[in-house]
């Protein structure tokens, strides 16, 4: 709900910003108990899982350090793939650019660290709706602080959780189903479709590849299978992609 | 070595999410690179998911029936498309796997 009163003072854009942010905890709470288990059962000690949570502070680039970490993937291809992974978050950045440039470089480093997909959502319809006030940035630390707080206590809560439940309840399944549950419903235009066709054919295709690059491979052939979708049917479709940033 | 990724792959993240609010670099994105960012998260979700389902975990060899695993991504990807809930997605999925390997 954009608000449209001006919040003047720093305390109250604050904490408008973790009102804003509160509704969608009902989604990452789960989500983060989801990886505390699931960080265990792919093999990473409980310290390893919920530093993951602080250090990377993206959900789904954690399923995939765990899952790929666990599949005896070489930290090379691990570390890429979680790099690629976020490279959406370039778009939040871009995005936030002109309400956050003037502010001191420590500021900005903060509300960087803090800028994940669910706190540039809500935040970013307070900067573009609601009315231009001084301490506005204050809102951002207000949800990202709030998703920061969610996220770490709900690992830290799976991670406790998780040294109770045995292995044969195959657990671990529940990675390749979060990224389900991510890909199913973002799948809206030919091209997304396309992209993920591709993907799914060069995995399968490329597995005698080395040191399991296959992964990378079926990455980038699926991106440009969908960008390329997206030129040539641009001249056709009415709706193409008007700034696309959301996913996962 | 794991911790040398971890962190590795924080400072790459972090960068990410920085690097516009740097000042360092151009203020804003071709469309080109803007529109393949879109395709993100599909291509490399999808990539990772499908060999986790397909790929047999003792055998190496790609395995469509009688695999488990196949059957419950089927109803997960339905349960995902009707509620777009990630929680729903995994539960659905997950007690679809334990269900056909009981009844097997």
């Amino acid at each position: 709900m954009p608000d449209n009163h001006a919040h003047r003072r720093p305390a109250a854009e604050f904490w408008l910003g973790v009102r804003h942010e509160l509704p969608l905890q009902l989604g990452v709470i789960p989500f983060g108990l989801v990886f505390g288990i699931l960080g265990l059962s792919s093999g990473l000690t409980g310290l390893q899982t919920i530093l993951l949570s602080a250090i990377l502070f993206g959900g789904a680039s954690q399923v995939v350090f765990a899952q790929l970490w666990a599949a005896g993937v070489p930290p090379l291809v691990v570390g890429g793939s979680v790099g690629v992974v976020n490279l959406r978050h370039v778009l939040y950045s871009a995005s936030m650019a002109q309400y956050l440039m003037h502010l001191p470089l420590r500021w900005r480093i903060l509300l960087g660290y803090l800028l994940t997909d669910e706190a540039y959502a809500v935040s970013i319809r307070r900067f573009r709706d609601g009315l231009h006030s001084p301490h506005q940035h204050y809102h951002l630390l207000g949800s990202g602080m709030t998703l920061w707080v969610a996220w770490q206590t709900s690992t830290i809560t799976g991670v406790i959780a998780g040294t109770t439940i045995p292995d044969t309840w195959s657990l671990s399944f529940a990675i390749p189903l979060t990224f389900v549950a991510v890909v199913a419903p973002s799948i809206r235009r030919r091209a997304d479709l396309f992209a993920c066709v591709v993907a799914a054919a060069l995995s399968l295709i490329c597995q005698p590849l080395p040191w399991k690059s296959w992964i990378i491979v079926a990455a980038c052939g699926g991106i440009t299978a969908g960008w390329l979708t997206h030129y040539l049917t641009q001249t056709g479709d009415k709706f193409t992609s008007d700034k696309n940033t959301g996913a996962s | 070595m794991i911790w040398l990724v971890m962190f590795l792959g924080g400072i790459f993240t972090f960068g990410t999410r920085f690097v516009m609010l740097s000042g360092w670099v151009v203020h804003s994105l071709p469309r080109w690179l803007i529109d393949a960012f879109a395709f993100v998260p599909i291509a490399v979700l999808t990539a990772i998911l499908v060999p986790a389902v397909l790929i047999d975990p003792v055998t190496q060899q790609i395995v469509v029936i009688g695999n488990a695993r196949v059957v419950a991504t089927g109803v997960a990807t339905i349960i995902a498309l009707l509620t777009r809930n990630v929680i729903a997605t995994i539960t659905s999925g997950l007690t679809t796997l334990w269900f056909v390997q009981w009844w097997f």
